[in-house]
């Protein structure tokens, strides 16, 4: 199960000619720290670390946002076609992504007065080639939204009939109640998110194959394997995938307390 | 007196009606321009003709010229949805069942951080970073997996560089890549069970080959259920595996782009490379239409069950 990531380590400080040799080795002589030093000179790596780590951070806050407020709606507020409501919002986590990628990537063109539109959206390139491009298509997550609604629909409601008596509206209850009680499921919420988000790839390849200056970290690892073949020393491009892959997965280590435990306590039912 | 109570009720149910809409609103703004238009312009899309040069506006009307030929005209979608399928019933069933046994016997083990960890490193890591390692692996010559079968005395395989093993190969890699995930799910919806009826049932001599058929298969299916409903969606709309490890590459070999085409991949060449969006669209409305279908029948087979229906 492991074994993948364990070659990825060992060969990326592999010399050239050692990767060369059969059969295999699999421990350097010498491990090639070099490999990494030449990379990070050759390739904008922390760029691309800058740019994931943007986006991903500007998408999961928001998304925190909206899925919270839409799921306390969702579980303790009542008005007419709330559970229609709710059930229409599952459904669209339906739709094959292809569906959106022409068209949002019209309307992010034609966005007017932004990125040298006028008012009709024409002229420039409206949001493309921002962050925005990268960042906006996602800010509503209906995964998002299921989760905090299933988590809230567990906060007791005589917790919020009582702050109710005591005057508070409906926006404070949500600041001062609700996202405190939910602190789990938000934490829980907020590392999916952030991990879906730094491992997307196909709209960022989209996006900034003509946008250097906004290329997230897995399109510029593509961009490294098309350079490095075999012949031409393939330890940097292993390199750059242990720099690419590693830090998520130290992270993850340090933060699965939170991510499993906020995942058996909402419960899968129904 | 009464009607005045009768009117502040209704009041405040108004107002709560309206901070619900409210607090929803976000939502409803982003799916009315990033759902419904979009989904609006694909429509409009897959009956015209298109290349993103022109205003859309101008786009030649085709009518179904574009349905017909996909699924009649052209062989080659027919052949990509045949992949995906494949590839969609691979990953999920093989999948799940791997992650239900895995997950029964953490629920009997120690689940220590180590195992959570090895089992959960594919899922946080980029598709990208695993469609580049694993071709490496899969080197017939030198590759990992075969030299590991050879110390075996098993034959070396071809893998990626044969038009019939290469799918399979990709398939193995999406279980690998997604195991921990669903494993996840299980052990959450096995905590659900009381343990309460396993007791009875051994009170009254079921063996645990019995405990589990009729206990715990009936009580998880909700959590079947979700599994294979969000497997198949996400599995039918593979892309970045598949792309990264078959679109040539270093040692991937070459295999013609029928054995490994998957739906996704073939919709990205058309709208991106052929500039055809027209058709792509078209396609991508038809694959909606099977993973729906899909979704449909699932929810069908697996509509009583769970803990709380007993």
């Amino acid at each position: 199960m492991f074994l993948p990531f364990l070659w990825l380590i060992l060969a990326s400080l592999q010399s050239e000619r050692e990767i060369m040799l059969r059969p295999m080795v699999f421990i350097p002589e010498v491990p090639q720290w070099r490999n990494y030093l030449v990379l990070f000179k050759k390739y904008p790596l922390d760029r691309y670390y800058f740019n994931s780590f943007l986006v991903s951070s500007s998408v999961t806050g928001i998304v925190l946002l909206t899925s919270s407020l839409a799921g306390y709606s969702l579980a303790k507020l009542n008005f007419p076609a709330r559970e229609l409501i709710f059930k229409g919002i599952l459904a669209t986590m339906m739709f094959p992504i292809f569906l959106f990628l022409i068209p949002v990537y019209y309307l992010l063109k034609r966005a007017p007065l932004m990125g040298g539109n006028d008012i009709w959206g024409l002229g420039g390139v409206g949001f493309l080639y921002s962050y925005a491009a990268l960042i906006l298509p996602f800010i509503v997550n209906a995964w998002g939204v299921f989760l905090m609604r299933q988590f809230v629909i567990g906060i007791p409601n005589e917790l919020l009939d009582a702050a109710r008596i005591d005057g508070c509206s409906e926006f404070r209850i949500y600041r001062s109640l609700i996202l405190p009680l939910t602190k789990p499921a938000l934490a829980t919420l907020g590392i999916f998110v952030f991990i879906q988000q730094w491992n997307s790839f196909l709209w960022p390849l989209i996006i900034t194959t003509s946008a250097p200056k906004i290329m997230t970290l897995p399109v510029g690892l593509q961009l490294l394997r098309v350079a490095f073949t075999i012949a031409k020393n393939q330890g940097y491009l292993l390199a750059g995938l242990v720099v690419g892959v590693v830090p998520m997965v130290i992270l993850f280590l340090t933060l699965q307390r939170h991510y499993v435990k906020g995942f058996v306590m909402t419960g899968l039912k129904g | 007196m009464v009607k005045k109570k009768v009117l502040r009720r209704k009041r405040r149910k108004n107002k709560q009606a309206l901070i619900g809409y409210l607090f929803l609103s976000p939502v409803f703004l982003f799916y009315s321009i990033f759902l419904v238009f979009p989904i609006g312009f694909s429509l409009y899309l897959s009956f015209h003709r298109w290349n993103m040069l022109t205003p859309p506006l101008e786009a030649r009307y085709v009518g179904i010229k574009h349905f017909t030929y996909l699924l009649m005209g052209n062989e080659t979608f027919l052949i990509v949805l045949k992949n995906t399928l494949f590839y969609a019933l691979g990953t999920v069933f093989i999948g799940m069942i791997l992650a239900l046994i895995v997950a029964l016997a953490f629920s009997r083990t120690k689940y220590s951080s180590v195992w959570r960890f090895v089992y959960f490193a594919p899922v946080v890591t980029p598709p990208v970073a695993i469609g580049i390692i694993w071709p490496y692996l899969y080197r017939p010559t030198d590759g990992l997996i075969n030299t590991v079968l050879r110390w075996f005395h098993l034959p070396g395989q071809q893998w990626l560089s044969s038009p019939a093993q290469a799918l399979p190969s990709i398939i193995i890699v999406g279980i690998w890549a997604g195991l921990g995930f669903t494993m996840l799910i299980f052990i959450a919806g096995l905590k659900g069970i009381p343990e309460m009826y396993y007791d009875a049932a051994r009170i009254d001599g079921a063996n645990s080959w019995q405990g589990f058929w009729h206990i715990t298969l009936p009580l998880l299916k909700p959590t079947i259920l979700f599994v294979l409903v969000t497997g198949m969606i996400t599995a039918w709309q593979v892309f970045d595996l598949v792309f990264m490890m078959a679109s040539g590459g270093v040692d991937t070999g070459v295999v013609p782009f029928e054995s490994v085409g998957v739906a996704a991949l073939h919709m990205y060449q058309t709208a991106f490379r052929d500039m055809r969006m027209g058709r792509a669209s078209a396609m991508a409305f038809i694959l909606f239409l099977v993973v729906l279908a899909f979704t449909l029948i699932e929810l069908r087979v697996l509509r009583r069950g769970g803990v709380e229906s007993y």
